[in-house]
């Protein structure tokens, strides 16, 4: 692979990266606001702590990313495994009624997704310094799913939230 | 010599924030939007965002451009109004099922056929999600999760596509929720569309019709070109399962209003304005 070729792929790559993270910081903030918005406080606190998290992932990779310049893609040009970014919340998996142990188990998926994302790249990737950077932040998901699962674990038992809406339509006789 | 500043889709975002329920499809058409704002590099202080009222129609006070949020149903009139009248700026009107097909459903008819250059997004979660879950046009027959409807509305759900080519709009497009990069792709080619564009969206009321969850495991993408012929496209949206997304029609025709090379007569529109005064 030619120099350029590196460079394309690293570039590639990060900006993929800086995708997935700032993609998961947003979704992270919209939930928070509106499990807040839907006094599910616990849970809007979690989703507010992923966020926190996710940024601070977000600047690390931006940090390495530096002076690079990276393809200028579109949001609908980046190429993800699935519809959307690996570490992204699917809508699907969402209710205002929501758990806080639910809500880990979200985001267990969402860093599991990621860390498999970033280990598919380095085994499909070909340059030395672009299969150590993604190996590098497949770990670090890694170490981040081992945290929620440990979190997870000392969460005491909750019953199953009740998800059924309970305030029923006023309906005159 | 300044260098034009590239925005992100966050950047189109205002700072109202969305009072929707969590897990709604809505969150995910406004995600879809600002990408293709973004994507499009469109000028926020040229576009209009207009609404009729439902949980969709919030979505206007959401983006960081001018804004409408009109009357039930009205939407597209008040939007082909403004189009017509500045032709310059870029025109989305937004909506729900209900909005839409419903209230608004003779607008909706009018607007496939006059084919003004502007996007109608219709975010259809197949409830009037606002008063708390009643059936709308696009309910399926045997929903019973609603005490007004406790055997299901007993009415075959209204098809929209069907009903979008039969009004003659000539760009004709489904997206889902749980696809926004998808949505923010078919966005932007609707804005670029010169005419009346059309993307029903399969937005999920997570609140209200839990089931609309499975729609991810249902849904399909469009396979090859879009359909160019309207024969075609009657066939396939009459019998289709209404899960097909992508760009599914496309047959430009002139938009209106036809470009006239008759200059206006200033003196007989000050007479007409002049006729209304009292």
């Amino acid at each position: 692979m030619s120099n350029t070729d590196t460079t394309a792929e690293l570039a590639n790559f990060l900006a993929h990266s800086l995708e997935l993270e700032s993609e998961a910081r947003q979704r992270y903030d919209e939930l928070a606001e509106s499990m807040a918005g839907h006094r599910n406080l616990p849970v809007a606190e979690f989703f507010r702590r992923m966020a926190a998290e996710a940024e601070h992932h977000l600047q690390e990779v931006a940090e390495l990313a530096g002076d690079t310049i990276l393809p200028d893609l579109k949001a609908w040009e980046f190429d993800w495994p699935e519809a959307e970014a690996p570490e992204t919340s699917s809508y699907e998996a969402l209710h205002y009624r929501m758990s806080l142990f639910e809500a880990m188990q979200l985001a267990l998926g969402n860093e599991r997704a990621a860390e498999r994302y970033y280990r598919g790249f380095a085994d499909a990737s070909d340059d030395a310094t672009t299969v150590a950077t993604a190996t590098r932040f497949a770990d670090e998901e890694l170490g981040h799913a081992a945290e929620l699962e440990r979190m997870m674990t000392a969460l005491p038992q909750q019953a199953a939230q009740l998800r059924e809406e309970d305030d029923d339509p006023h309906m005159p006789e | 010599m300044t260098e034009a500043i590239k925005l992100k889709a966050k950047d189109y975002k205002s700072e109202v924030k969305p009072i929707w329920c969590p897990g709604c499809g809505h969150f995910s058409v406004l995600n879809a939007i600002t990408k293709a704002m973004a994507g499009l590099g469109i000028n926020k202080d040229n576009t209009v965002l207009v609404s009729g009222i439902g949980c969709s129609s919030r979505l206007p006070a959401y983006v960081d451009s001018y804004g409408f949020h009109g009357v039930h149903g009205r939407g597209l009139a008040i939007a082909q109004g403004l189009k017509v009248a500045r032709p310059d700026l870029t025109v989305l009107a937004l909506g729900g099922d209900g909005d839409g097909f419903s209230i608004g459903g003779n607008h909706f008819i009018h607007a496939c056929r006059r084919n003004v250059n502007m996007t109608y997004i219709a975010m259809d979660n197949e409830v009037y999600g606002m008063t708390k879950g009643q059936a709308s046009p696009t309910t399926p027959m045997d929903w019973d999760h609603s005490k007004l409807t406790p055997h299901g509305p007993g009415v075959r759900p209204f098809k929209p596509a069907a009903l979008a080519l039969a009004s003659g709009a000539p760009w004709i497009a489904r997206g889902y929720s749980g696809n926004p990069n998808q949505m923010a792709k078919l966005i932007a080619e609707a804005v670029a569309h010169p005419g009346f564009s059309f993307l029903h969206v399969m937005s999920q009321c997570i609140t209200f019709c839990p089931e609309q969850t499975d729609w991810k495991a249902i849904v399909t993408e469009h396979e090859g070109p879009a359909l160019a012929n309207a024969d075609e496209a009657a066939k396939v949206f009459l019998h289709e399962d209404g899960f097909q997304t992508g760009l599914l029609y496309c047959e430009p025709r002139p938009s209106w209003p036809p470009v006239s090379d008759k200059p206006v007569d200033g003196n007989a529109l000050a007479g007409l304005a002049a006729s209304f005064r009292v």
